[in-house]
């Protein structure tokens, strides 16, 4: 069988705290997801080697990267584990262009796989290389902080928090960005969210973290639906992160057309050309659901779908519906029971769209 | 104007002023590193040994230096084995300013060492980069400000170094006496003209090891 793409098993004991996972990842996107304090930067840390565990072990592509039994703790730097950290960390004395290159410089030929053109490209950091840190926005900063992670090569990026305290535009852009990153670079990444719902977005599996210990792993939507993350996740406002492409606008209407899978979907008017696409957020609670086609509706959107799953969150019940992408809607149990909701039952789910907020 | 004498005089403390405090910095960096960013037992040891030589009497400091460089002393055998003398050279006077500007130097460097976020160079070695470089491109740039500020006050007080200098490097004109030599011989035969001129002069480097001082601190704030 082969090695897994990193085995994980550690303990650390912060004075009352203590941290024991175990877990193993996949190539690809996986979501560490879990509230504040549930040691998620913590693990990041003991992959990173920032941080030394108490004991355990650490394996990436079947290297020890830490080994309490072996003796083994990889220096940070012999680890090839990227990090983007939370406020970014750029280097104040250099330029956004002298970041990026300082792992790329130090990367040797035969690992680099990414070139710092395609990066600046993919980020859209043309117009920033000459800045220094301090003049950055924290969006732009996060951007940068990224970059300057995967100009490296990593076989890991450790991403923490890299949407958290973005608003808007900045959220939209970054998430964007990570998408683009995944298309483009094979890197696969470890992703540390307090949020699920953007576990959901971005991630191919998710890891529940609480209380320094792992309470659920599989996909982003069996770990929402797993009864230990539920309570976490019903204090969220949940909602569906999705990136969709323009059509066109209409200025008459005050509204943009843009295709989401085979659907049309009306979004209030998105500044700037009708082309590429934009990342809308489209909260759970702000989707309804009729059984019937509806008619005579004041809602621009209404798009025909699949329940694929019905369960509860908190008081209330979370549909998820097919509409070519999964999309999540918070009902009342009384709604659920009137309209029959159950895998399989086909659905119309309206969306004003107004309440779509585009992200950029 | 100042006599060429006066102008030797002068040339000689900067020299020894300026060579003390290039040997002493790799040591204050070093020290003020480890006291800064490391963690281990003996730590309070070396803090305590590094304030000697700013408590002590410089006479002192100097006979110390002297036991260790001269004949039968620690260093001195190996010197003499090099065939180099370094006692009542004007390399001894560069040493006794070089010790007693340590201690200046590895405090305010020590500060501006912590002063910088073991985090930024942990994201550096997370880039590739191991400690000596992190050291090199990230600690030494984000506390250049500071380390340039120790470095310039560990050079005036070379430039006023007298008791550790008298014991080691003698007052030997031409050779090894410096400014505050020169104005103490001055006052011991009664030239008392000849003292207050020398000691414009060291007024004068003083001003100017501050201007330059100033404009390091302003540059790296830019």
């Amino acid at each position: 069988m082969d090695a897994p793409f990193l085995a994980l098993r550690l303990a650390k004991t912060y004075g009352d705290f203590r941290l024991d996972v175990d877990f193993e990842l996949r190539p690809g996107i996986t979501a560490l997801y879990g509230p504040n304090g549930s040691g998620k930067s913590t693990t990041l840390d003991c992959i990173a080697g920032l941080v030394a565990p108490d004991s355990g072990e650490v394996r990436l592509r079947g290297l020890a990267l830490f080994s309490s039994q072996g003796r083994v703790n990889l220096p940070p730097e012999r680890r090839r584990v990227g990090y983007v950290f939370q406020d970014s960390l750029l280097f104040p004395h250099l330029t956004v262009l002298e970041n990026i290159r300082y792992g790329y410089r130090r990367t040797p030929e035969v690992h680099r796989r990414v070139e710092i053109d395609a990066l600046v490209e993919i980020l859209g950091l043309g117009l920033l290389l000459k800045r220094k840190p301090a003049g950055l926005s924290g969006g732009e900063a996060r951007r940068v902080a990224l970059a300057r992670a995967i100009a490296t090569s990593p076989d890991l990026l450790l991403l923490d928090e890299p949407l958290a305290s973005l608003d808007g535009a900045h959220r939209g852009r970054a998430l964007r960005s990570l998408k683009a990153l995944r298309r483009e670079t094979d890197v696969s990444m470890l992703y540390v969210s307090h949020a699920i719902s953007e576990a959901l977005a971005i991630a191919d599996h998710a890891i529940a973290l609480s209380g320094g210990a792992v309470v659920a792993s599989g996909t982003p939507h069996a770990v929402l639906r797993h009864p230990s993350v539920r309570p976490m996740a019903a204090g969220e406002a949940l909602e569906n992160l999705l990136e969709v492409e323009l059509v066109e606008h209409r200025a008459a209407s005050g509204l943009t057309l843009a295709r989401l899978s085979t659907h049309d979907l009306w979004l209030p008017q998105v500044d700037g050309p009708a082309d590429g696409t934009v990342a809308v957020s489209i909260r759970a609670a702000d989707v309804l659901l009729a059984s019937e086609p509806p008619r005579g509706l004041s809602a621009r959107n209404v798009l025909r779908g699949t329940v694929t799953e019905v369960g509860d969150l908190g008081p209330a019940a979370l549909v998820t519906a097919d509409i070519g992408a999964p999309l999540l809607v918070e009902v009342s149990p009384e709604a659920r029971e009137s309209l029959g909701l159950a895998p399989g039952r086909e659905v119309y789910l309206i969306i004003k769209a107004n309440s779509i907020a585009v992200l950029g | 104007m100042p006599s060429n004498d006066e102008l030797r005089v002068m040339a000689l403390s900067l020299q020894v002023a300026s060579v003390g405090t290039a040997v002493g910095l790799p040591v204050a960096l070093g020290i003020a590193w480890v006291l800064a960013k490391s963690a281990w037992p003996g730590k309070s040891v070396l803090d305590t040994l590094v304030s000697f030589p700013l408590v002590l009497p410089p006479v002192v400091t100097g006979y110390a230096l002297l036991l260790l460089l001269g004949r039968g002393g620690p260093l001195g055998g190996l010197l003499e084995r090099l065939e180099v003398d370094v006692v009542f050279t004007w390399g001894a006077a560069a040493l006794a300013a070089g010790l007693v500007a340590l201690p200046l130097m590895v405090r305010t460097i020590e500060v501006a060492l912590a002063g910088v976020d073991s985090r930024l160079e942990g994201a550096a070695r997370s880039l590739g980069a191991g400690p000596w470089r992190v050291f090199a491109t990230v600690t030494v740039p984000l506390a250049a400000r500071g380390i340039a500020a120790g470095v310039v006050l560990g050079f005036a007080r070379g430039l006023g170094e007298f008791g550790a200098t008298i014991v080691v490097a003698g007052n030997i004109p031409g050779r090894t006496q410096t400014l505050p030599l020169a104005i103490f011989t001055d006052l011991q035969v009664g030239d008392d003209a000849g003292a207050v001129r020398l000691i414009v002069l060291s007024l004068a480097l003083a001003l100017g090891a501050l201007l330059v001082h100033h404009r390091l601190v302003c540059r790296a704030a830019a």
